[in-house]
């Protein structure tokens, strides 16, 4: 639609003769089928495996509602549900607080020093995400760095074996992990304010910090409502992290679904949690998308 | 440039923490690069002494060659696929088709699934339809499925500020369609045709829980990576670690820079 508007009348012919439409229409064809067998068809059939029923040989076309009676009626499964959501909540928040400020400061530097500072900070992300959790074992650990820093400082005397497999672990692995995403959105809303904003509260005798709190802050809030979904996301489905460093108290629901396709073999169970994790996702995409638009926040400058 | 104009101080405490932050994330990498060429047995400190031959003996594991091969084939073949569908659905979703909503709305289902379900859900239908579980099947359709979308986002952003003007004076020289995307928008974009297919690539280089669901004997080198640190802290595991990085920073770097100056890509990305 946003086509017919913006081209003008000697543009008309560009509405295309029906007879080349066919080809035009083809080339959607090969994405579409993709996301049709490999999206929606999986989806269909996960609903349907999760009121099979399973065993060691696989699924067998059996209906029970025995999984879901087993997921609603065992408190283990909610409880961990609660706690994945808790901790994706508690480091989205953290991650949130420490990545302002950095987008702040990239939306102050030079044009020049920008794409510098941009590229540093992207190096980390670009490293693979498991070497980079894998990275917290050797820092943490017994013979970790900090126990040798402590150590040798004299700060303590025998290795401190607390460091890792705790939640604290997986909050630093976390944020560590998906920074990025989160400083990145805030660092466009905050590039893409007009300096005449700024100048305006200025001239209406707005200091340093009421620019901050009336003009850049309410204007950053898209970057910042796109960054706190895309983390929050990232965190709700995170495996490695806690499998790496949360220890035994500290899987994640991943933990829990992928555990029934790898060691339990229970395929229906499995397919039943991954139904009640979408579901999860889902609410909570759609209590934040009640508040904002949200194709916008996906992908802003993005299509229709 | 948007500059708060701030006292010296407040910039100065802000300009700090930055670097702050920059450093923690700097942290694991130097940790891992150190680590990698410190001469002991069970990776740790104090450092000793420098050594190559955890190098050597991940560069001569023939599991280590076969994960690399794997990860690059996987890699190569999902981001040529994934970009080769996004570029046509791109270029025919630019003319206003009806189903244009229903297609963007599903795109994004890959993006906001957990990689758990998204594996789970795939290896579910290739078990009941009695198709093989492997690196070159599943895994292979669920890297092409998990890229698709990115691949997509990259090339689209590109199109929506391309200059259709081009497009209209060769069509008004009697150019057709096909004529029109092969000479005019596919060179004009090709810059970020490579760069999505380079982000394609990195994307599924790095894919980790999906593979780990959809493959079976074959490993790609994220998996391979995991099973040497979480079955035995294999002391080449550091060394393995860094031949994972060279390739991801290589490949990302240069997906970057083809990205070209434009801000709003960036996230599209």
């Amino acid at each position: 639609m946003k086509r017919s508007s913006d081209s003008s009348q000697y543009l008309r012919r560009d509405e295309r003769p029906a007879r080349k439409r066919p080809i035009i229409v083809a080339a959607a064809v090969p994405a579409t089928a993709w996301l049709i067998i490999f999206v929606l068809v999986p989806g269909i059939i996960i609903g349907v495996a999760s009121l099979w029923t399973s065993d060691l040989y696989g699924l067998h076309p059996i209906w029970t509602l025995h999984q879901w009676h087993r997921v609603l009626t065992t408190p283990l499964y909610f409880m961990l549900l609660l706690k994945t959501m808790r901790i994706a909540v508690v480091a989205t928040a953290i991650s949130l607080i420490v990545a302002y400020p950095v987008a702040l400061y990239l939306s102050q530097l030079r044009e020049s020093t920008k794409r510098a500072a941009l590229t540093i900070i992207f190096i980390p992300f670009w490293v693979g995400f498991v070497v980079r959790t894998f990275a917290w074992l050797p820092i943490l650990g017994r013979r970790g760095l900090l126990n040798h820093v402590l150590l040798s400082l004299g700060i303590t005397h025998a290795p401190i074996s607390s460091f890792l497999y705790n939640e604290g672990a997986v909050y630093l692995g976390l944020i560590n992990g998906y920074l990025l995403f989160m400083i990145l959105p805030i660092y466009l809303a905050l590039d893409s304010i007009d300096p005449a904003m700024l100048e305006a509260a200025a001239d209406l005798s707005a200091g340093p910090w009421g620019r901050f709190r009336f003009v850049l802050l309410p204007l950053s809030m898209p970057g910042v409502l796109a960054g706190c979904i895309m983390v929050l996301l990232l965190n709700f489905g995170a495996y490695v992290t806690p499998a790496l460093l949360g220890g035994p108290s500290g899987i994640m629901f991943s933990n829990a679904i992928a555990q029934q396709f790898i060691a339990d073999n229970n395929w229906a169970f499995g397919a039943c949690l991954s139904l009640l994790m979408t579901a999860a996702a889902l609410c909570g995409l759609f209590a934040v998308s009640r508040t904002a638009g949200m194709r916008r926040l996906l992908a802003p400058g993005e299509t229709r | 440039m948007i500059r708060l104009r701030g006292k010296r101080p407040q910039r100065l405490i802000v300009a700090l923490y930055t670097a702050t932050v920059v450093l923690a994330l700097y942290l694991p990498i130097v940790v891992v690069a150190l680590l990698s060429v410190n001469d002991a047995s069970v990776p740790g400190f104090p450092i000793r002494h420098l050594t190559l031959r955890w190098f050597r003996l991940g560069l001569s594991s023939d599991a280590c060659l076969a994960a690399i091969g794997n990860s690059i084939g996987v890699g190569v073949i999902s981001a040529t696929v994934a970009t080769a569908m996004a570029l046509l659905l791109a270029l025919s979703v630019r003319r206003d088709l009806r189903i244009k909503g229903v297609i963007v709305n599903v795109l994004f289902v890959p993006i906001i699934l957990p990689g758990v379900v998204a594996g789970a859900a795939i290896f579910t239908m290739f078990r009941l339809l009695h198709l093989p579980i492997s690196l070159w099947t599943s895994a292979l359709c669920g890297h092409i499925t998990y890229v698709l979308p990115f691949a997509f986002l990259s090339i689209n952003s590109r199109l929506q500020d391309f200059d259709r003007s081009i497009e209209e004076a060769a069509r008004d020289l009697g150019a057709t369609a096909q004529q029109v995307a092969l000479k005019i928008t596919i060179p004009l974009i090709s810059p970020a045709i490579i760069a999505a297919w380079l982000f394609a690539f990195s994307l599924s280089f790095d894919e980790f829980v999906r593979t780990l669901l959809l493959t079976s004997y074959d490993r790609t080198l994220p998996i391979q990576f995991w099973y040497m640190i979480v079955e035995t802290l294999a002391p080449e595991a550091p060394a393995m670690a860094v031949i994972i990085i060279v390739i991801s920073v290589a490949t990302s770097v240069v997906a970057f820079y083809l990205r070209g100056p434009t801000k709003k890509r960036i996230l599209s990305a």
